[in-house]
């Protein structure tokens, strides 16, 4: 028994082994086969981002009645939002041009069905309920039919009549559904059986059994994620599936340049994808989301202190922590979802002070950190976001502080990095003039070459030679791409990036409260800014910083910081029973 | 919530950045990713920094150097190396304007859609213009002496011959076989800046035909000694006395004191824009190969000094190649087609001829001028040095400083099979029409002759 054991499993490996050498074996055959499939990677990529593209671009949600809000002598206006300015402003979400009445008068929030709340924004000529003056900065119940006085107007809300409901859902299914995934689930499929395939021709023997099972295990869960969800109603995965497309790329990257850590990245995989849907049905509930705030900010703190505190350099940043003997995270990537949540907030705290300061505090010790550990990248986009979100926010008062606030801490940034920015600066725009070009603009040029050798179909995955310089798939991801799978893939890749973020902008018209609004577009922003900053650095458009491509760089914690912040574009989706981090409607 | 849903179009300014940033990065790629993937750093095209793939062979296909990842394969034969050196390259780019450097991104077989992928990984094959057996005889013919061999068919702008000496052999140490001697990896065809001698008088007779409507009452009687403004100038006299002349037997003769009067009869304004016209100021592009651009300076204020520029002396510096154009230009009744070195479509080219350059000469001028150039041939150089072709042709000993003058011989044929222009000069070889018309007659006669 155990002789034939052993027998068997030989016999196994033989064969095992006859496969990987194939292209040994065959290299006339192997060349051929990768010829003809480099063309098919291309079509296939084209078609699984091209439809996810244009279903996510060309879907538009329309906005949901949460009821009526009714002027007396004035007008009935549908309330489309969770949370709505009342005021005389041309900005305001119902619009009441009398001028007894405050740019900004009041806010009005939904809490559940039939429940709303009202807040006085320390209005001129103050808000009454009931004939109850209300205390500005002070949150009150009312409900439908209450008598709401405004400088002289009186208005009630009034629950949308039940035919109204069946108007608006009638109106909101005869909106474009997104895409159906199948079509594209099979076609990334078969690019992942083929990935698979030229990996091993183009490898042999160097790949590793546990690489290619890491890309079928992703297959498998890609495909079970998307029954089971689609089994409990939810329709829209266009935006799961470029994540899974571009996870494809990211396992056939690592694959090629350094086989053994596939596996790290599927297990990163499968955390974000978990942690993404955690987040996605944890935000449902907006309280929830208020509450976790200092937990978050706590947790924040502490992990960018232990980082400071046992940090060790990697590339110049000290920003990775060692775990056991081959494990290490990057906590600020972590914190980066921490930080787009502590940037958002409902309307209520937009017009908070405090709340802004705690931001603002938050967001500076944040880059002070960032600043400490020469994480130059990171800092950056922390800044970038830190602006769009404060310019989001509103109030004179709030801009004021951040604006100062940017400002110092800007001059921090510039400060601590001056002698290295510096010598990264000498180099970009000219990295191939002679003096640059195996000096300082080693890395760039090496993109740009080995890149362009791959011209726009490329020459297949585990074919290229970028992934003998530091930091290739990495840094320097843009290149292996279009090294490997070429031009059109590459851009494809950024493509997918940029439509993330305007399907996100588009989307926030139907949006339910300004949390969800602003966790989309610091994501975005996070993403994009992310993406220019890898992308442009490694091709000299920008002074090279060293951060990844979300999806595609090799890094585990950045691969699942990537998947988890596809969360807040879910968040944003309102198109009807599309997202699962929306409540399914009846 | 309407202010912050109109504020969040500032994301849509940030994908406008990232998408323009694609944009120019598209550009670039576009435009200059061929550059950028036949760069050495690129390890799949270069081992230890040389160029691992590609063949160059002669138009025949005969192969003249064979690129793989053990190194350089040049052809066997010594001669055919050392003759064909300058045309082909080396692989440490000491030849600057060789195909291998010149010509890389065809050699890698990079194009767009590919980029450098390669299922046979050994690049692709050029085919030269030139015709090796023809290089060959002309290194011979030079015979270890500095100098320069061109020849081209002027109506598809092929360069078939293309030799330059001093030399070396590429299959060795080119810093050894060189004696660390630059001059060695120099293309004088390409890159030389020479005194043309007489046959500049070329130029300055076309600015004749165009600007002295009584030359055919031309005369000058030459005593051997040179009279500018009644005074005698004996720097620009001749050796030979050659009695009263007109201005065809002037150039039939290369009578310097005759071309003088007509040069500054002619005047230096439009000595230079002729200079300029004929193509010989500006660089003369060999696919993407740019050669060296000459100079002149006509002074209007010296008349000796315009004198001595008008016969192609003073400080008078043309490039071989240059005049080997302005030959075709002549040729080819006024509009030189455009040298070239790779060898493609050639069913096509030999149809409608190859690109023009524009118009350097009237019709009408460069007839009288090859008209001219026959008698040349006839009357001084002998038809019989030429047999089987029909030559028109000019002769020049130019004076260069050295002990001995250099020699020069350019012209064309016009025959139906054999539409070539050429250039040959000898560093000090003296007499044109006695050293260099021989080399140009040989090296045109062994054109095609390899051919099976």
């Amino acid at each position: 028994m155990d002789n034939y054991r052993k027998r068997r499993l030989i016999e196994i490996d033989t064969f095992i082994t006859e496969i990987l050498s194939f292209s040994e074996n065959y290299p006339e055959l192997a060349v051929h086969i990768t010829t003809v499939f480099r063309w098919i990677f291309v079509v296939l990529a084209a078609y699984i981002l091209l439809i996810s593209i244009v279903s996510l671009l060309s879907t538009r949600a329309t906005p949901e009645i949460w009821g009526y809000f009714m002027v007396e002598d004035g007008g009935n206006y549908p309330i489309t939002h969770w949370e709505n300015v009342i005021g005389r402003s041309r900005s305001t979400d119902i619009r009441i041009p009398l001028r007894t009445i405050s740019n900004n008068q009041a806010l009005l929030i939904r809490r559940s069905e039939d429940k709303w709340m009202i807040k006085d924004l320390g209005s001129m000529n103050g808000t009454k309920v009931n004939g109850f003056r209300l205390d500005p900065e002070k949150r009150y119940i009312i409900n439908p039919g209450d008598r709401i006085e405004m400088g002289g107007t009186v208005s009630t809300i009034t629950p949308p009549s039940l035919e109204e409901t069946r108007n608006n859902r009638f109106m909101r299914r005869l909106d474009k559904e997104p895409v159906a995934p199948w079509k594209i689930l099979l076609a990334i499929t078969a690019f992942q059986v083929m990935t698979m395939v030229q990996l091993v021709l183009s490898m042999g023997t160097d790949i590793t059994a546990s690489a290619l099972i890491s890309i079928v295990v992703l297959m498998i869960v890609m495909w079970a994620y998307v029954m089971i969800f689609n089994t409990m109603g939810r329709r829209g995965f266009e935006m799961e599936m470029i994540a899974f497309f571009l996870s494809t790329i990211n396992l056939a990257v690592t694959a090629s340049s350094d086989p053994s850590a596939v596996a790290k990245e599927l297990v990163a995989i499968l955390m974000g994808l978990a942690l993404m849907i955690f987040m996605c049905v944890y935000m449902r509930d907006i309280s929830r989301l208020r509450k976790i705030k200092p937990v978050l900010i706590g947790l924040s703190v502490v992990a960018l202190i232990i980082n400071l505190v046992f940090g060790t350099a990697k590339y110049g940043a000290t920003n990775w922590i060692k775990i056991g003997e081959s494990g290490s995270i990057q906590p600020s990537e972590l914190v980066k979802l921490a930080f787009i949540l502590i940037g958002a907030g409902t309307l209520e705290e937009l017009y908070d002070k405090r709340n802004t300061i705690v931001y603002a505090a938050f967001s500076l010790f944040c880059l002070g950190c960032l600043a400490l550990m020469s994480d130059f990248g990171t800092a950056l986009i922390f800044f970038a976001t830190y602006l769009v979100v404060s310019f989001l926010r509103s109030g004179d008062f709030s801009r004021f502080v951040l604006t100062g606030v940017a400002a110092g801490a800007m001059g921090l940034i510039v400060l601590k990095f001056k002698p290295y920015i510096a010598s990264r600066f000498d180099a970009w725009g000219h990295v191939w003039e002679p003096q640059f070009m195996d000096d300082l603009g080693y890395q760039q040029t090496r993109t740009m070459s080995f890149g362009a050798g791959g011209g726009l179909l490329g020459l297949g995955a585990g074919n290229g030679s970028l992934k003998y310089v530091g930091a290739s798939n990495t840094d320097l991801v843009f290149g292996f791409v279009m090294e490997e799978w070429g031009f059109i893939i590459a851009v494809l890749a950024v493509l997918c990036i940029a439509t993330l973020s305007v399907f996100a902008v588009m989307h926030i018209v139907a949006g339910r409260s300004t949390i969800y609004t602003i966790l989309a577009c610091s994501a975005a922003t996070m993403f994009l800014v992310q993406t220019m900053l890898n992308v442009f650095g490694a091709i000299d458009l920008f002074p090279l910083t060293g951060v990844t491509f979300p999806f595609v760089s090799t890094g585990g914690t950045s691969l699942m910081t990537s998947w988890a912040m596809l969360a807040y574009f879910k968040a944003a989706d309102m198109r009807r029973d599309a997202s699962l981090a929306v409540r399914k409607e009846d | 919530m309407r202010k912050q849903e109109r504020r969040a179009w500032i994301c849509l300014l940030l994908v406008v950045a990232l998408l323009s940033g694609i944009g120019l990065f598209t550009y670039r790629f576009i435009k200059s990713g061929g550059e950028w993937a036949t760069f050495y750093g690129n390890s799949q095209i270069y081992t230890d920094g040389v160029i691992n793939r590609g063949t160059i062979t002669d138009r025949y296909g005969e192969e003249l150097l064979q690129c793989t990842p053990d190194g350089f394969n040049y052809s066997s034969d010594y001669e055919t190396r050392v003759a064909t050196v300058h045309a082909v390259g080396d692989p440490y780019g000491n030849v600057s304007d060789g195909a291998i450097s010149s010509f890389k991104s065809q050699l890698i077989g990079y194009d767009i859609l590919n980029g450098t992928y390669d299922t046979t990984a050994n690049g692709k094959k050029i085919a030269l213009t030139i015709d090796a057996n023809a290089n060959r005889t002309a290194y011979e013919a030079l015979a270890g002496r500095t100098g320069a061999v061109g020849v081209y068919n002027w109506k598809t702008g092929e360069i078939v011959c293309m030799v330059s000496t001093p030399t070396f052999d590429p299959a060795y140490d080119p810093e050894a076989s060189a004696d660390g001697d630059s001059s060695y990896f120099f293309n004088n065809f390409i890159d030389g800046l020479l005194t043309p001698g007489s046959t500049f008088k070329l130029v300055t007779s076309a600015a004749v035909i165009d600007n002295m409507d009584d030359r055919e009452a031309f005369r000058f009687e030459c005593d051997g000694t040179n009279q500018v403004n009644e005074r005698e100038d004996s720097s620009l006299s001749d050796v030979i006395v050659h009695g009263e002349v007109n201005f065809r037997e002037a150039l039939a003769k290369s009578c310097n004191g005759a071309f003088g009067a007509l040069t500054r009869e002619v005047g230096a304004k439009t000595m230079a824009k002729y200079a300029e016209k004929a193509g010989l100021t500006e660089p003369v592009e060999i696919d993407g190969i740019k050669t060296a651009a000459g100079s002149f300076d006509f002074p209007d204020d010296n008349e000796v000094k315009l004198s001595w520029a008008g016969i192609g002396q003073a400080d008078d510096l043309v490039n071989p190649c240059a005049m080997m154009v302005y030959m075709g230009a002549i040729a080819n009744g006024g509009e030189p087609v455009q040298p070239t070195l790779i060898r493609s479509a050639t069913f096509l080219k030999e149809l409608t001829g190859g690109k023009s350059l524009g118009r350097y000469l009237d019709s009408d001028t460069a007839a009288e001028l090859k008209d001219m150039m026959k008698y040349n041939v006839t009357e001084n150089y002998g038809e019989w040095n030429f047999e089987g072709m029909d030559m028109y042709a000019k002769s020049g000993t130019a004076e260069a400083g050295s002990d001995s003058p250099d020699a020069w011989f350019v012209g064309f044929t016009d025959d139906a099979d054999a539409p070539y222009a050429f250039v040959v000069w000898v560093k000090g070889g003296g007499f044109g029409s006695e050293v260099a018309a021989p080399i140009a007659a040989r090296v045109i006669r062994s054109l095609g002759t390899a051919e099976e």
